[in-house]
C-alpha cells in the first residue's frame, strides 16, 4: 500500500529475560494521528524506540517510511522520520537558539519557537530552562526539522509529558496539523483526556497490544484499569 | 556573550604575533638575527610547536565531543601515552630500521595510539564520565611504564626516549624529522574538521544523534583514527603532552558557545598558541635553565584544570 508509513508484523524484543515487546502486529497510514496507552513498562517507549532504529535485537518484520529502520542507512531513515525522546538531554550548554540551529531550517526553527514560547529564551542556556522550557526546546528543534509532512513518521514519546498549558495545546494542535497534511503521527502519552481526542488508539500491556481502534472501543472500563492504573484487565 | 567567528579571526591573529614573537625569542638572543638567519633556524621548532599543538587542541575537542565528557584529552586519556609507547617499541627494538626509514616514526606512533584509543573505546566509553577518565589515566600509566621499561632496556634510546616522556622534543626539531609528522597534523586536522556536525547532533546523547541521521559508527571510526593520527604526528614533534588537549577546547567553548564548527577550528588555534607559548616561555624566560614545553605547560595548565573541574562540577 503506498501510503503505508509504519508497518510491524510479529515485532518482539528481550531484554534481560523479560519479554519488552511479545508478538506486536500495527500499522499506520499516512495521515493517521494514534495515542499509545498502556501502564508504566507496558512497551510505549520500547515500541517507539523499534520503530526508530534503536532497537536492532528486535525479531520480526519493520518497515518505516518504506525502510527497514535497524538496517537503513541513519541519514536516509532520518530523512522523513522524528523521533522525540522522553528524556532529552545536551552534553553541552547550548543555548535555545543554538539547540535550534541543529535542525539546520532556521526559517522554520523561528516559527516553533514563537509558537512554542521560545523567542524570549532563544539566548538563554538550556541549563537556566525548567524542565518544561527545556522539553519545549527539544520539540522546537525536532519540528523545525521536518520539511515535508506528507508520507512522514512522528514518534513522539510524551511530548507534552512536562509542558504547561498554552504549549501542551500547541503541541496538540500540531499532531493534529500533521496528521491532516498527511504524516504519519504515534504519540506515547499518560494524558487521558488527550489520547480520548486522537481517533485511533492502540493500547499496550507487558509488551502485548492488548487493544487497537477508536477511543470509545479501547477505553472500556477494564481496559481504562489496566492502562491508567497498571492493574489487570 | 559568545564571540562567533570574531574570535577565530582574532585567535588566527593572534597566533601569527605570538610566531613572529617565537621566530625572535631565543637563548642566544632576542631578533631575527642577520637576514634572518636566527629566525630561519628557529623555524622547524616554532612550526613543530604550532602544528603539534593545533593537532592537539583538536584532538582533544574531537575526544571531548565523541565521548560528550568535558575531561576527555589525548593527553589525559592515554592516547599520547600510546603513541609515545609504539615509538619506544621501535626505537627499543629497531633502532637502525626507525632512523633509516623516516616514515616508520609516526606508523609506530600511530600504532600505539590506535591501540590504546582501541582499549579506551571498549572499556571505558559507557558509563560515568569518571570511567573514562579513570580508565585513561590507568592506559596512560600503563603505557609509561611500558615506555620507561623499553627505555631501561635500550640504552641507546634511553636519553631520547625519557626527554620525550618529559615532552622535551621540541629542541632537536629539524626539517627532515619534522617534515611528515606537519603533513600527518595537516591532513589529519583537515579531515577532523569535517566533523563539527556529527559532534553537534552527539552532543544530543547518542539515540537522538542516530534518529537525526548520524552513523555513528561512521563518525566513532573516523574520530578514533583520526585522533590517534593527530595524536602520533604531535608525540613526533614534541613528545607527550598533557592539558593542551583539555584546555583548548575548554577555552575555545567559553568563547564561542559549543557548536563544533567554531570549536575545532578554534581548539586548534589556541593549541598552537598555547604550546608555543609554552615552548617559547620554557627556553627564553629564564636563560640558560630552559624548561621543557611540557613542565611550563603543566605549571600553566594544572591551575587552569584544576578551575575546570570545579568550574564543571559546581
Amino acid at each position: 500500500m503506498a501510503d503505508l508509513v509504519l508497518q510491524f508484523s510479529r515485532v518482539a524484543y528481550e531484554r534481560s529475560g523479560r519479554r519488552l515487546l511479545d508478538g506486536v502486529g500495527l500499522s499506520l497510514r499516512a495521515g493517521e494521528a494514534v495515542a499509545l496507552v498502556g501502564a508504566n513498562g507496558a512497551g510505549k517507549t520500547t515500541l517507539l524506540r523499534a520503530a526508530a532504529g534503536l532497537l536492532p535485537a528486535t525479531t520480526g518484520d519493520i518497515t518505516a517510511t518504506g525502510l527497514d529502520p535497524r538496517t537503513a542507512a541513519p541519514a536516509a531513515a532520518a530523512r522523513r522520520r522524528i523521533y522525540a525522546e522522553q528524556h532529552p538531554s545536551c552534553a553541552w550548554d547550548q543555548t535555545v537558539a543554538e539547540l535550534g540551529a541543529l535542525g539546520g531550517r532556521p526559517a522554520a526553527w523561528k516559527d516553533w519557537a514563537g509558537r512554542l514560547a521560545l523567542t524570549d529564551l532563544a539566548e538563554r542556556p538550556l541549563a537556566s530552562l525548567s524542565g518544561g522550557e527545556r522539553q519545549a526546546a527539544h520539540l522546537a528543534r525536532l519540528f523545525a526539522s521536518l520539511e515535508e509532512p506528507y508520507g512522514a513518521l512522528l514518534l513522539l514519546d510524551e511530548p507534552t509529558a512536562a509542558l504547561d498549558r498554552g504549549r501542551r495545546e500547541t503541541v496538540h494542535a500540531a499532531v493534529r496539523a500533521w496528521a491532516q497534511a498527511g504524516a504519519a503521527v504515534l504519540v506515547a502519552t499518560h494524558d487521558e483526556a488527550w489520547a480520548r481526542a486522537f481517533p485511533r488508539v492502540i493500547a499496550l500491556e507487558e509488551g502485548r497490544l492488548i487493544a487497537d481502534g477508536p477511543p470509545a472501543a479501547v477505553f472500556t472500563a477494564g481496559l481504562v484499569c489496566a492502562v491508567w492504573a497498571g492493574s489487570p484487565a | 556573550m559568545r564571540l562567533g567567528r570574531g574570535a577565530l579571526v582574532g585567535g588566527t591573529a593572534g597566533l601569527v604575533l605570538l610566531a613572529a614573537g617565537a621566530l625572535a625569542c631565543g637563548t642566544a638572543g632576542g631578533g631575527f638575527g642577520e637576514g634572518g638567519a636566527l629566525a630561519l633556524l628557529r623555524f622547524p621548532r616554532v612550526a613543530a610547536a604550532i602544528a603539534a599543538g593545533a593537532a592537539l587542541g583538536l584532538g582533544g575537542a574531537t575526544q571531548q565531543g565523541l565521548f560528550r565528557n568535558p575531561l576527555a584529552d589525548p593527553g589525559l586519556t592515554g592516547v599520547f601515552g600510546g603513541a609515545l609507547l609504539g615509538l619506544a617499541a621501535l626505537l627499543g627494538g629497531a633502532p637502525g630500521f626507525a632512523w633509516a626509514h623516516a616514515w616508520s616514526l609516526p606508523a609506530a606512533a600511530f600504532a600505539g595510539a590506535l591501540g590504546v584509543s582501541g582499549l579506551l573505546v571498549l572499556l571505558g566509553r559507557e558509563g560515568p564520565p569518571a570511567r573514562l577518565l579513570l580508565t585513561g589515566l590507568g592506559l596512560n600509566a600503563f603505557a609509561a611504564a611500558g615506555t620507561l621499561l623499553i627505555a631501561n632496556l635500550a640504552p641507546e634510546s634511553r636519553e631520547l626516549l625519557l626527554n620525550g616522556s618529559f615532552g622535551d622534543w621540541l629542541g632537536m626539531a629539524s626539517p627532515e624529522l619534522i617534515v611528515r609528522p606537519l603533513l600527518i597534523c595537516a591532513g589529519a586536522g583537515a579531515a577532523l574538521l569535517t566533523l563539527a556536525r556529527p559532534l553537534d547532533l552527539l552532543a544530543l546523547g547518542e539515540e537522538a544523534a542516530q534518529t537525526a541521521g548520524c552513523d555513528l559508527r561512521r563518525l566513532r571510526r573516523r574520530a578514533i583514527v583520526l585522533t590517534a593520527l593527530a595524536a602520533a604526528a604531535a608525540t613526533c614533534l614534541v613528545g607527550q603532552m598533557a592539558f593542551v588537549g583539555l584546555l583548548a577546547p575548554h577555552l575555545a567553548r567559553a568563547l564561542v558557545g559549543p557548536r563544533h564548527g567554531l570549536v575545532l577550528p578554534l581548539s586548534a588555534v589556541l593549541g598552537a598558541a598555547l604550546l608555543l607559548t609554552a615552548d617559547t616561555l620554557g627556553r627564553a624566560a629564564l636563560p640558560g635553565t630552559p624548561l621543557s614545553a611540557a613542565a611550563v605547560m603543566a605549571l600553566l595548565g594544572a591551575p587552569l584544570f584544576v578551575w575546570i573541574a570545579r568550574r564543571h562540577h559546581g
